[in-house]
């Protein structure tokens, strides 16, 4: 199967060969085979020993296109269908790439201060939309790109958790 | 030894993987949409997937047909795992013949649902078919109608997901309609009974094949998708969580998993998300994500009927069903669809055995001609009838107003609900303070000196005595009145107690919902 | 004698004062909002009270009720810590008021280093060279933008009231400054209640040195060396260190002497920090006396041997400090990273969560100040520090090198964390040639640095990290664990209902 790293230019090859029971396999990568013994799993994390060196790794996220994985502190993205993008992406747009361009969303949790702009308002990319605060420090949300703004999803004084949608630009 | 026959074997099933071969294939990419068996190998595990029926063919002989035989004659059928849990599906081979049913195709699909049944485990469709096969007949509208009977054999019995990713007209619509849920894929799937052109010769109106059944209009519109995936990747994806939080079949406890939310996580700050005046709207769905298992809900039909909210979600760690009012559109009065949304949503939770938790808001059902004439009675008295039906654990949290029908309709005590709880905020009444007055103390506000004053006093004297939860709570119909920066803990200890309740019934053929 | 401090805050720096009391002997008493309930300080300390909800002006900001407090437990002192009440001179009357010996300087003496404009001109009596700018309070956009032009951008917009660095922000044009006048403007009235901003010049390339102060009741005042902090995101510090690099013997003797004087003209008492800015031609500017312990405290302490707290509780308790100015040498060297819950590549916003596992690194010469353990909480209510690294050399190089080490062994799972933006900057040749100023991350692009460096950590993670992959279909089998004994029931089911 075939593998891209996002955010680089590498392809990895790798599969199964077998599994030899007692959370025991067999690897190919790259075209090498290698060992590999799972040491301990919990619910969220795995340990094992990939040809006698440990590793630990924590799954963050996995759709059915996409990994997200943490390991030994070093987060990563792979890619696991990257022939496919092409043909699936055709009629839609790239996964997250469609979403963000109407929502605006929040990069952290916060609470609403101020809201600058109404619906019907037009919007240059790096304008203030609104200001939220987190942590005793107001931070100002800017516009993600030129536009008109649809709707507000967010009020004065709410709250907002992370990855929030806070208004529809179009 | 035999190498003659183990060549033949391999050359055939080399053959059978090729569907309609190398170019229908391009084609296919090119259009945008995957083949069969790359879906399922999006779907399913990783080598997990036995198909089987790989080499069937069609045999039929009018029309030249003998000389386009292919293996499999245009479905895909086999079984396999999603993340660990064993499956069994069907996908409409676009590549071969465009997909359409024949005989041997039904006959196929109709095999793996008889084995789905058997076994216990979930039925998953992915639909991409030009729809009947003209050659074939009356043999092929028969096809049809066996899937038909699957599907209801299998109703209830088994979980059954449709994945609409490519056309589906005519007749094959009402496989996925009588299935459980329907995934469709933006800009790529559509379904409709009678297509655009048809529309156009009889009625002269000129209308495309995504407006008329595509995947948002159907997901906004009529409702007959479920969800609507931004593409093939983000349906498998939905596919799979969907079935995280459902059991496989009928009899199987529902799935219970690691969340590692604290049960007695209290939220302080629940209370403020209702603002003062009752009036003014706000999002349910705030509510919702508090509660919950971190925060996360999995909401079904977003786009229908948005002024009722249905989904799963997670208490601690138990899978559960929530059917809520959404004051911010219209007000989260009730009204036909939302009655149908809810109904559908709260027969299946009681099929497999998911709880069911219901948050109350709302002013009553929507008025006017519209309503009347296409018969919110008669959808209406689904909903009742759906939580009267369900045997399921049932709580109801009342958070805002509950007025007339539609509280008794929201999961009301006497519809054989086990708790009833309220916020401080409820406000629990036949009507509205205002049309209250309006109605009892004619009268009185006619004939009066200075009526602005005296109905004042009069609303303020009802809203007082009525619009709280403290004189259900007098009687018994709710259970408690409890303080909202407790609700998760509230909720979840009342699961805990309903956990292994089992009520009975008269015995009958089936009820008489009023559809 | 004290017998019982009240340490009226909380996070790492209450669990530092109650080590202090513990070597002293004295009784420590913690205060907690509800936020606060499981933290480390609270189980660390010989008592503790609840004072509020979350919001801090409801707890840690309450003066009456952590008086209160403090007199209902039996405290006879009061250590603020950094931050919250440690410079409000209203607490620190009110403690006196109610006979609680506040560790620290008094009303009087904080009231004159809080309010900048003030303090500038005791400094200009004092002969303590000070940096241009602003002659006093903007309170219109309009003023800030004349004096800009005036002064020529980019400029500093500071708050007359802030602290840390807060409240400054750099602006290069006109819209930025209305912009930044507006949200520096709200952030002020919220954080002190009033909004008096003033304007400066920027000068770039500079560093940001400071000395540690001490004077006791007796009158005696030393300065314990300089703290070079130039490495900054935000005019807020990142790195700090001690010694610095560009500062020799007789550099340090002579702006200790300042700092001593600035010290006296304000009738310090107690620890402190004065605040220099040196220009790249060695000029050096008095900028502000914080009037309190300061974070970065502990690389101080790595380099002269002694305990900063137990010397403010000594001080508190009447006594002299123990040496002469001349009897203090530095000895090695030391850094700190500051470990904060904030997120590099969204602008440092802040990261808030439950910290799930947490891996303290230690070895020689390492040590770390933090309230983290696994299953504690980073909460969105207060400020975004979770912990100090600290390290200790016999020169900068071994410091360096110790401090780059301990990085790779800091692992902390639910925040973002600067982490990896420290190992890019401890590992650049500019840092390890002590080329450091307050535009440090901007001048050498650091965050581009940062970008390649991670990528090149993903490429060299890539193949354990594709194993991962491979069996992560086994990881989610064992999550899910399908309990066998449910199709039982399907096999022997006869009917429904």
């Amino acid at each position: 199967m075939k593998f891209k790293l996002e955010n680089t230019d590498q392809n990895l090859d790798g599969e199964i060969v077998k599994s030899i029971g007692n959370n025991e396999f067999v690897l190919k990568i790259q075209g090498k085979e290698r060992d590999l013994k799972i040491v301990t799993m919990t619910h969220d994390k795995v340990e094992f020993m990939l040809d006698s060196v440990y590793h630990i790794t924590k799954y963050l996220e996995n759709s059915t296109n996409r990994i997200t994985l943490v390991v030994d502190g070093v987060k990563l993205t792979f890619n696991k269908r990257p022939e496919m993008d092409k043909i699936v992406y055709k009629n839609s747009g790239a996964d997250s790439a469609s979403d963000s361009q109407i929502n605006l969303k929040s990069q952290i949790p916060g609470r609403v201060v101020s809201i600058n702009v109404t619906a019907g308002d037009n919007v240059k990319k790096g304008d203030v939309v609104c200001v939220l605060e987190s942590m005793k420090m107001q931070i100002s949300i800017k516009s993600h790109k030129d536009g008109v703004v649809k709707s507000l999803k967010m009020k004065q004084g709410s709250s907002v958790a992370k990855n929030d949608v806070l208004a529809e630009i179009e | 030894m035999h190498s003659e026959k183990i060549k033949n074997f391999l050359h055939k099933r080399r053959q059978a993987e090729q569907s309609g071969g190398e170019e229908r294939i391009q084609g296919q990419h090119e259009k945008g949409k995957l083949t069969a068996r790359e879906r399922i190998d999006l779907l399913l595990d990783e080598g997990s997937f036995t198909e089987i029926d790989a080499m069937t063919t069609h045999h039929y002989y009018e029309f030249d047909m003998q000389n386009k035989k292919f293996f499999g004659d245009g479905v895909v059928t086999g079984y396999g795992t999603i993340h660990g849990k064993q499956v069994f599906l069907f996908a409409y081979d676009f590549t071969v013949l465009g997909g359409t049913l024949s005989e041997m195709g039904a006959k196929k699909i109709t095999k793996i649902m008889d084995h789905a049944v058997k076994v216990g485990c979930p039925i998953i469709g992915i639909i991409d078919s030009g729809g009947a096969r003209i050659q074939e007949g009356i043999l092929s509208l028969d096809g049809f109608a066996s899937i038909f009977y699957h599907n209801q054999l299998a109703s209830g019995v088994v979980p059954q997901i449709t994945i609409s990713v490519g056309p589906s007209a005519g007749g094959a619509v009402y496989s996925p309609a009588m299935t459980d849920f329907v995934i469709m894929a933006d800009k790529i799937s559509t379904m409709f009974v009678t297509g655009p052109e048809v529309v156009k010769t009889v009625l002269g109106e000129e209308v495309s094949f995504d407006e008329l059944g595509g995947a948002m209009s159907h997901g906004r519109n009529s409702g007959v998708a479920h969800f609507v995936g931004k593409n093939e990747y983000h349906c498998m994806d939905i596919v799979k969580t969907l079935l995280s939080y459902i059991p496989q079949n009928s009899t199987e406890e529902v799935p219970v998993v690691e969340t590692g939310d604290d049960p007695n996580r209290l939220d302080n700050n629940l209370i403020n998300i209702i603002p003062e005046n009752p009036l003014q709207p706000y999002d349910m769905k705030e509510i919702i994500s508090s509660i919950v298992d971190n925060h996360v809900f999995f909401e079904i039909h977003e786009l229908f009927a948005p002024n009722v909210v249905v989904g799963f979600a997670r208490l601690h760690g138990k899978t559960i069903g929530i059917v809520a009012n959404q004051p911010m559109v219209l007000a989260g009065a009730l009204d036909i669809d939302s009655s149908n949304k809810a109904s559908r949503f709260i027969r299946f939770c009681d099929c497999y055995g998911i709880p069911i938790i219901t948050l109350v808001d709302t002013p009553g059902y929507m008025p006017g001609t519209q309503q009347e004439h296409a018969g919110i009675i008669r959808h209406g008295s689904k909903l009742l009838y759906a939580y009267c039906e369900a045997t399921v654990p049932k709580i109801t949290l009342i958070i805002g107003k509950a007025y007339g029908g539609a509280y008794i309709a929201m999961s009301s005590k006497n519809l054989g609900t086990d708790v009833n709880y309220a916020w401080p905020t409820a406000q629990i009444a036949v009507l509205g303070s205002e049309a209250a007055v309006r109605i009892m103390n004619r009268k009185e506000l006619d004939s009066a000196k200075d009526p602005a004053v005296l109905k004042k006093q009069l609303v303020d004297n009802f809203t007082e005595k009525f619009a709280n939860p403290y004189v259900a709570a007098s009687y018994g119909t709710i259970d408690s009145v409890i303080d909202p920066a407790e609700t998760r803990p509230a909720l979840i200890r009342a699961l805990d107690a309903l956990a292994n309740k089992r009520e009975r019934r008269v015995p009958r053929k089936h009820g008489n919902i009023n559809l | 004698m004290i017998k019982k401090i009240l340490i009226s805050n909380r996070g790492e720096i209450a669990i530092r004062v109650i080590k202090a009391c513990n070597a002293l002997g004295i009784k420590s008493v913690a205060v907690y909002s509800d936020e606060d309930v499981n933290s480390k300080h609270v189980k660390m300390a010989s008592e503790a009270y609840h004072i509020g909800p979350a919001p801090p002006a409801q707890s840690y900001l309450n003066m009456e009720k952590i008086v209160e407090t403090a007199i209902s437990s039996g405290a006879d002192a009061i250590h603020p810590g950094y931050g919250f009440l440690s410079e409000n001179a209203d607490f620190a009357d009110l403690c006196e008021k109610k006979n609680l010996n506040f560790i620290g300087p008094s009303g009087k003496s904080m009231r004159l280093c809080g309010d900048k404009m003030e303090c500038k001109d005791a400094m200009i009596k004092a002969k303590v060279p000070t940096v241009p700018g602003s002659p006093g309070i903007v309170e219109e956009v309009e003023k800030a933008l004349n004096i800009a032009h005036d002064i020529g951008y980019p400029v500093l917009l500071k708050s007359v009231f802030g602290g840390g660095g807060r409240g400054i922000r750099l602006v290069h044009n006109e819209q930025e400054l209305r912009e930044a006048f507006e949200i520096a403007s709200g952030e002020s009235k919220a954080a002190f209640g009033k909004s008096a901003l003033f304007v400066e010049k920027f000068l770039p390339k500079i560093r940001h040195i400071e000395l540690q102060l001490a004077r006791d009741k007796h009158g005696n005042a030393v300065h314990i060396f300089e703290r070079e902090c130039s490495i900054q995101r935000r005019h807020q510090k990142l790195i700090e260190m001690s010694p610095s690099p560009v500062v020799d013997q007789k550099t340090r003797d002579q702006i200790g002497e300042l700092a001593v004087n600035a010290a006296i003209a304000v009738d310090y008492l107690n620890a402190g920090t004065a605040e220099f800015l040196r220009l790249d031609d060695g000029t050096f500017y008095f900028i502000e006396i914080n009037a309190r312990l300061q974070v970065e405290h502990p690389v101080t302490e790595l380099v002269s041997g002694l305990d900063l707290v137990k010397l403010q509780i000594d001080i508190a308790n009447g006594k002299e400090i123990p040496f002469k100015q001349k009897d203090l040498k530095v000895n090695g060297c030391s850094i700190e990273c500051r470990i904060n819950a904030e997120d590099t590549f969204l602008d440092f916003a802040p990261s808030t969560g439950k910290i799930w596992d947490v891996n303290i690194p230690s070895g020689p010469g390492v040590r770390v100040d933090t309230y983290l353990y696994p299953g504690c909480t980073v909460s969105p209510y207060y400020d975004s520090l979770m912990g100090k690294l600290i390290t200790w050399g016999q020169n900068f190089e071994e410091a360096r090198q110790r401090m780059s080490l301990a990085l790779s062994d800091f692992y902390i799972e639910g925040v973002e964390t600067a982490i990896p933006l420290y190992k890019t900057i401890l590992n650049s040749k500019e840092f390890i040639n002590g080329d450091l100023s307050t535009d440090f991350l901007d001048r050498f692009k650091i965050l581009d640095r940062l970008q390649s460096d991670l990528k090149n950590e993903a490429l060299q993670k890539s193949e354990p990290a594709l194993a991962a992959t491979l069996i992560h279909s086994e990881f989610l089998k064992n999550k899910i664990k399908p309990r066998k004994e449910h199709n039982i029931r399907w096999k022997t089911q006869v009917d429904r209902h």
